[in-house]
């Protein structure tokens, strides 16, 4: 056990090869869900799936492994699919709304997971808005927040029943907190 | 309700001020549709924050189109109509601003993010008319 902590920075070999095939998982729902065709024509609303694997790490393993995951996640996918513009707006997002993420899950003590989502959701998006603000310089762009708020409680609460859904039925493995 | 654990109080307050929010957001999308009725709009097209073009929409007569190019290849065609503009072709890998179609109101604006390029509808002012001279391509 000690052994296998050494060559790995403190995690155990199991909880990084969980860890790493949750990166993966998240990459894959990154992927097919930037494939389907955008529902809404406004820029930022998409259902974030990928956030589910966020939320599962964060309650599983803590804020610093769903940081991890995250940060693994989004520099992947921006090598993969993205361009540096992208990556800029997937960091403020992904950042901010863990952060948000973390303080709230905190505050509610794990329970209720689906309002800590929507919650990371909003945050989310408003971090995204202020990027495109600062980028653009158009104070036009503002006006899609109302929008962007309704869609992050709707798609936050969904991806949020997701991740309640999946760790009800996802198996635990050792070495697992909580 | 002193005897609720704290997260379950932290989950009510946590609730109303989604809902809050959510009422907020509705009124707001309510308030901004309602004055976004048709009027004599004026389209402002954006780069990068400056203002490039204005074109008075509701003086157009026939269907023109004309490009937009930014930095490194950027390229968005966009077409205007009478009382009506829309980015007909983008260089950028998701079209959203394409997908957002002819567009005659100034409830929301195109954006093109990745081109940086942004369509603001407002409605016309006494002063656009002095415009015509100039825009009469």
């Amino acid at each position: 056990m000690n052994d296998s902590k050494k060559n790995t920075g403190g995690l155990s070999i199991q909880k990084l090869t969980v860890l790493s095939l949750l990166t993966a998982a998240a990459l894959m729902i990154y992927a097919i869900e930037s494939m389907l065709p955008t529902l809404v024509p406004i820029p930022g609303i998409k259902l974030g799936l990928a956030n589910v694997v966020t939320l599962i790490v964060l309650k599983r393993y803590g804020a610093r492994d769903a940081f991890l995951v995250l940060l693994s996640r989004i520099l992947l996918s921006a090598c993969f699919f993205g361009s540096l513009l992208s990556l800029l707006y997937s960091l403020s997002g992904g950042l901010f709304c863990l952060l948000i993420l973390w303080l709230v899950n905190r505050l509610l003590a794990g329970h209720f997971i689906f309002l800590t989502s929507i919650m990371g959701a909003i945050a989310h998006n408003l971090a995204q808005i202020t990027v495109a603000f600062l980028l653009t310089s158009v104070a036009g762009v503002l006006v899609y927040l109302p929008f962007l708020i309704v869609s992050a409680c709707l798609t936050g609460l969904f991806t949020g029943l997701c991740a309640h859904f999946t760790l009800k039925y996802l198996p635990r493995f050792e070495n697992e907190r909580s | 309700m002193n005897k609720l654990p704290s997260h379950k109080k932290a989950a009510i307050v946590l609730t109303a001020l989604i809902v809050l929010l959510l009422l907020i957001s509705l009124c707001s999308i309510a308030l901004v549709k309602a004055r976004a009725g048709k009027q004599a709009l004026v389209a402002e097209i954006y780069q990068n924050g400056i203002l490039i073009k204005t074109i008075p929409l509701y003086l157009v007569t026939e269907n023109q189109t004309f490009n937009v190019t930014g930095e490194n290849g950027a390229e968005n065609i966009i077409e205007i109509r009478p009382g009506s503009i829309a980015v007909i072709s983008a260089s950028c890998p998701d079209k959203i601003c394409v997908h957002q179609g002819f567009r005659s109101d100034s409830l929301l604006p195109i954006t093109c993010l990745p081109n940086r390029l942004v369509i603001k509808l407002r409605t016309a002012n006494p002063s656009d008319a002095s415009a015509v001279d100039a825009l009469t391509y």
